[in-house]
């Protein structure tokens, strides 16, 4: 058997068992979700306020209201929230055990990610189809299934590169004792540079040639963007080519750091 | 009465004196880590940088949005930072760990000693570096108040800071309330997220929501006494009716949760015993 399709199979038995275990917090869940909504929530209000008020915005009430509609479910969609926990592996020795298993260490955050995603979904899509109700007259639909088809295959990128970075930070945890603030930093600078905050078409014009193509924004912002509207099809397509992109190369690097780090790694505790 | 403390003021002066005692011992415990007060006040700086971002933005597309000019906006970011400061230093470090005092029965020890309980639970910690935070928010504060070219005098100021401890006493209730949820939930640890959160809605003058959301915003998670309020009252109008309710309603919210930590008690049968 290849050992991509033992991963898989590895990866696909551990998600079902993490969703039967993660079930048990079906309430904090909801809770979670909750949190998730209530900052694009916010920003629509302001913004929508801005536009009614005479602000003279770039993009129309129509693109605001889908963006920020949309935004909370491709936050969690794309979110990765294991480089905290990995390094913590790394440092307490955990990382030993699975050394001598027939599947990575990663498979169980891989496993981890895709379980706790599917449980959320429960909550929050329910709760982004009541603010798309109430805000119904507003939404950009788009007609015909492709680009849905292209939102979806824009968030899987989206949730691998943010995967592939927190992979990368979490390696550093290999040479250093703490990383924490590194991963709060990319939190905080990835808040704002994805488009999580503010949309980017309103970020200030001389900005535009290095926000439009730094790796955050595809993490978030592109996939909003596809539905959004005001992407032309050419932009569409080589959006999903740097997009490819990205995660081809944060890929490459991770797995460059981590397996340096493999060899490094002294296993603490052994 | 226990037999502690003769009167009702002395018990309130014991309770102070103890608070001034958890002060002392936060502050000489910081000294031991100034690492953590150095990126306490990094990351901070940080996040208020890029919090005023959208304000920033917004403001560049229009001079003015519902009476408010970008100058009163930044005090308002001011006051913002400094009551979430003072609620990172004082309330937050408690409240955080409320699932643990409840789940691994840390609450036992909390209930023989001498001592208020929910005094105990909601003030014991603190968490001195965030002070920075007040700090820059102070500064912030100053520099939209002169931008805007605002003068005030001692009575508005009065006002302001009034309004902000109600502000400060009314979010802890509700924080508090949600945290005592626990006594029924087991786990209440995203709770904190929803209410740091909704906090956010704080950034902004109440004007800017729809009219429903400002009467949430003033009265169920009553955020507007923290922040547009006393900005409103530097900016002088605002009457002292308003700083009335805000008493009012601090001194009817601390009854309920009084009550509802009374309640919870009662359900409480102690984790590890």
């Amino acid at each position: 058997m290849s050992t991509v399709t033992r991963n898989l199979r590895v990866v696909r038995r551990m998600t079902a068992a993490d969703i039967a275990q993660q079930s048990v917090y079906r309430g904090a869940w909801i809770i979670f979700m909750l949190a998730n909504i209530t900052m694009p929530i916010i920003s629509l209000l302001i913004w929508r306020t801005a536009l009614a008020s005479g602000a003279q915005l770039p993009v129309d009430e129509r693109y605001v209201t889908t963006y920020f509609v949309l935004l909370g479910f491709v936050t969690m969609a794309t979110s990765s929230w294991m480089a905290g926990f990995l390094a913590q592996d790394i440092r307490m020795g955990k990382l030993s055990s699975w050394m001598i298993r027939p599947a990575s260490l990663l498979t169980g955050f891989v496993a981890n990610n895709l379980s706790e995603k599917f449980l959320k979904l429960f909550a929050l899509v329910p709760m982004i189809g009541i603010v798309w109700w109430i805000f119904r007259d507003s939404m950009n639909i788009p007609a015909g299934p492709g680009r849905w088809v292209l939102f979806a295959l824009s968030i899987l990128l989206g949730a691998m590169l943010v995967f592939t970075i927190d992979i990368l930070i979490a390696s550093l945890a290999f040479w250093m004792d703490d990383v924490s603030a590194l991963v709060q930093a990319r939190v905080i600078i990835a808040s704002v540079l994805s488009g999580a905050v503010v949309p980017l078409a309103l970020m200030p014009s001389w900005s535009r040639g290095f926000v439009d193509h730094q790796p955050f924004r595809y993490t978030v912002s592109f996939p909003v963007e596809i539905v959004a509207g005001q992407l032309t099809g050419r932009e569409l397509l080589v959006g999903l080519g740097i997009q490819l992109g990205y995660v081809v190369v944060f890929a490459a690097i991770a797995r460059l750091v981590w397996s340096a780090g493999i060899r490094a790694y002294s296993a603490v505790g052994a | 009465m226990s037999t502690l403390d003769r009167t009702w003021w002395h018990k309130q002066w014991r309770h102070l004196r103890l608070w001034r005692r958890f002060f002392a011992q936060a502050v000489v415990r910081e000294t031991h880590f100034r690492a953590h007060f150095l990126t306490t006040l990094l990351v901070g700086l940080v996040q208020l940088g890029l919090g005023i971002v959208p304000t920033l933005l917004l403001f560049g597309f229009t001079a003015e949005v519902h009476g408010w000019s970008r100058a009163e906006v930044i005090a308002l970011v001011g006051v913002f930072q400094i009551v979430t400061g003072l609620m990172a230093t004082f309330i937050a470090p408690n409240l955080n760990r409320m699932t643990t005092y409840l789940t691994e029965g840390e609450l036992d020890s909390v209930l023989l000693r001498p001592v208020s309980s929910q005094f105990y639970l909601t003030l014991r910690w603190i968490n001195v570096a965030e002070l920075t935070n007040v700090a820059s928010g102070i500064v912030v504060l100053v520099i939209g108040l002169v931008q805007a070219g605002i003068g005030f005098g001692p009575g508005q100021v009065a006002q302001a800071v009034v309004l902000v401890g109600t502000g400060l006493v009314l979010l802890t209730a509700v924080w508090s309330a949600m945290s005592f949820l626990a006594f029924w939930l087991q786990s209440v640890n995203p709770i904190g997220f929803v209410f740091l959160n909704l906090m956010e809605a704080g950034r902004y003058p109440l004007v800017f929501f729809p009219a429903a959301v400002r009467t949430f915003l003033t009265f169920a998670f009553p955020v507007a006494f923290a922040t547009t309020f006393p900005v409103r009252a530097l900016t002088g109008d605002l009457g002292w009716g308003t700083v009335a309710v805000g008493l009012g309603l601090a001194v009817v919210a601390q009854g309920l949760v009084r009550l509802l930590w009374r309640r919870g008690l009662l359900t409480y049968s102690s984790a590890s015993s």
